[in-house]
């Protein structure tokens, strides 16, 4: 089995209008105009590695209120094992608003989310006897309130008692803290503040810099996205991650389809670090080429993998 | 052949044989379910709670044709009863004879077990008894429509 870890998933609600205008009362009486998703990291890899054919894939997490049940209904559609702690306080849904003309993309991100010590303890309880059956973790994305920071470092420490290997996406100082427990692989997210390792990144020393950093710090791993490529590194050797013609239209969704493709590439042929991140990097592409945020199998993913060339970098 | 992994529901909410009973009535309250599984800490499948397992432990006669008055004294002595019990172990209170499903088992199979005992939902584990989600007795008749609308189409062709 396949786990994938969300702490703080939603309800993503995307509303497709011909123009997003303020202060405007308008009517969408189109299916297609509207669309309810369970969003977040874990989740969306969790999807994307179902539809890459992986058969038992859990995710694993915290839900909120009676949205929660919903929320829980919407990923088992997608055929995954659901292992949640339901808690009082509602969960989140995140608003998009899509206009087509002008292109506006307007979201509101709901960060109201937050649990209870109880719901904290009870999660650690279930996360203990949930992840048996895997021997590669992914904890991905935030954390909702009233959870500590060092709740990843507990995690991976829970997973390694039980030779459990962890794949780890996370920013800010729940990644900081994290380190400390030498997860296998680490892939910062920075978007939001472009700062890894609360140093702010912005020419290639920077990234090199910040990867090898994460790697002094713990990390076995670790993988950066870097403009349009990723750069990758292991112990010894820096690599960049390129793909050559290629036509985006967006990059909502690629980095869950890294993940999941990195995870698909060591579930069917073992760890071997640069291969499953040529596979994960055409993944990525498959996803920025096309206006669907989940990849659909693998065959659009080999399609693209002559496309993706891997050079070692020289410092 | 239609197998039960196609029509389970997997979900694993569940809770452990040494958990206490007020956190199995919470939990049965935040997910409005009447049973749920137990495992252990392995996620091995060991049996079921039910609310009415709970029930019969803490009410001491059967609400039944009672004066208000009655009802109202027993209203407060099940409350004691369970305020009484809240703290103790799943394992005091759950039912460990259980027949459980494989996920690989066919539908077929699973409409006479289900048909023969009074579970409204059959645990559905794994090759190695771990837990993996649930089967009802609508998912078994949504199957069942299935086939119904299968038979249909084929009388049409």
């Amino acid at each position: 089995m396949i786990t994938t870890v969300t702490l703080n998933p939603a309800i993503d609600r995307e509303y497709f209008v011909k123009e997003n205008k303020p202060n405007l009362h308008q009517y969408i009486y189109d299916d297609e105009g509207v669309k309810v998703s369970p969003g977040g990291k874990g989740v969306l890899s969790a999807i994307n590695l179902k539809n890459l054919g992986h058969e038992d894939v859990q995710n694993i997490g915290f839900v909120g209120g009676k949205q929660g049940l919903f929320f829980e209904r919407l990923v088992q559609d997608c055929d995954i094992t659901t292992n949640y702690i339901f808690t009082e306080n509602e969960m989140r849904n995140n608003i998009f608003i899509i206009g087509e003309s002008p292109a506006t993309y307007t979201h509101y991100n709901d960060y109201t989310y937050s649990v209870s010590d109880k719901d904290i303890n009870n999660f650690i309880k279930r996360f203990k006897r949930g992840i048996v059956d895997s021997e590669f973790i992914m904890i991905s994305g935030a954390i909702p309130g009233g959870v500590s920071f060092d709740i990843y470092k507990e995690l991976i420490s829970i997973c390694h008692e039980n030779n459990k290997e962890v794949y780890l996406h996370a920013s800010g100082e729940v990644l900081n803290l994290a380190l400390e427990e030498q997860p296998k692989v680490v892939v910062p997210y920075f978007k939001h503040t472009n700062k890894i390792l609360d140093k702010e990144v912005a020419t290639i020393e920077d990234y090199i810099w910040a990867g090898k950093k994460l790697l002094e710090e713990g990390a076995q791993y670790a993988i950066l996205p870097y403009e349009c490529n990723h750069l990758i590194f292991d112990k010894d050797e820096t690599y960049k991650v390129s793909s050559k013609d290629f036509c985006m239209v967006n990059w909502l969704g690629a980095g869950e389809a890294y993940n999941a493709a990195f995870f698909d590439y060591v579930e069917r042929k073992g760890f071997d670090f640069i291969e499953a991140n040529r596979w994960a990097a055409a993944a990525a592409l498959v996803v920025a080429e096309e206006k669907e945020i989940l990849l659909k199998n693998k065959g659009e993913i080999e399609e693209r993998l002559e496309l993706i060339e891997v050079e070692r970098v020289s410092i | 052949m239609s197998k039960v992994k196609n029509y389970m529901m997997r979900s694993l909410n569940s809770v452990c044989q040494h958990d206490e009973v007020e956190g199995v009535i919470r939990l049965m309250h935040k997910i409005e379910r009447s049973v749920l599984p137990v495992v252990d800490d392995e996620n091995t499948f060991l049996g079921t709670i039910y609310i009415q397992n709970i029930l019969k432990n803490i009410i001491p006669e059967r609400y039944g044709f009672l004066d208000i008055n009655k009802f109202i004294y027993e209203r407060n002595q099940a409350a004691e009863n369970l305020n009484n019990i809240k703290g103790k172990k799943v394992k005091d209170y759950m039912s460990k004879k259980v027949i459980s499903v494989k996920e690989d088992e066919s539908m077929d199979d699973m409409a006479s077990i289900i048909i023969k005992n009074k579970e409204s939902y059959l645990y559905v584990v794994n090759k190695e008894d771990k837990l993996r989600g649930y089967i009802s007795r609508a998912d078994l008749l949504y199957y069942l429509l299935e086939v119904g609308e299968e038979g249909d189409e084929s009388r049409r062709d």
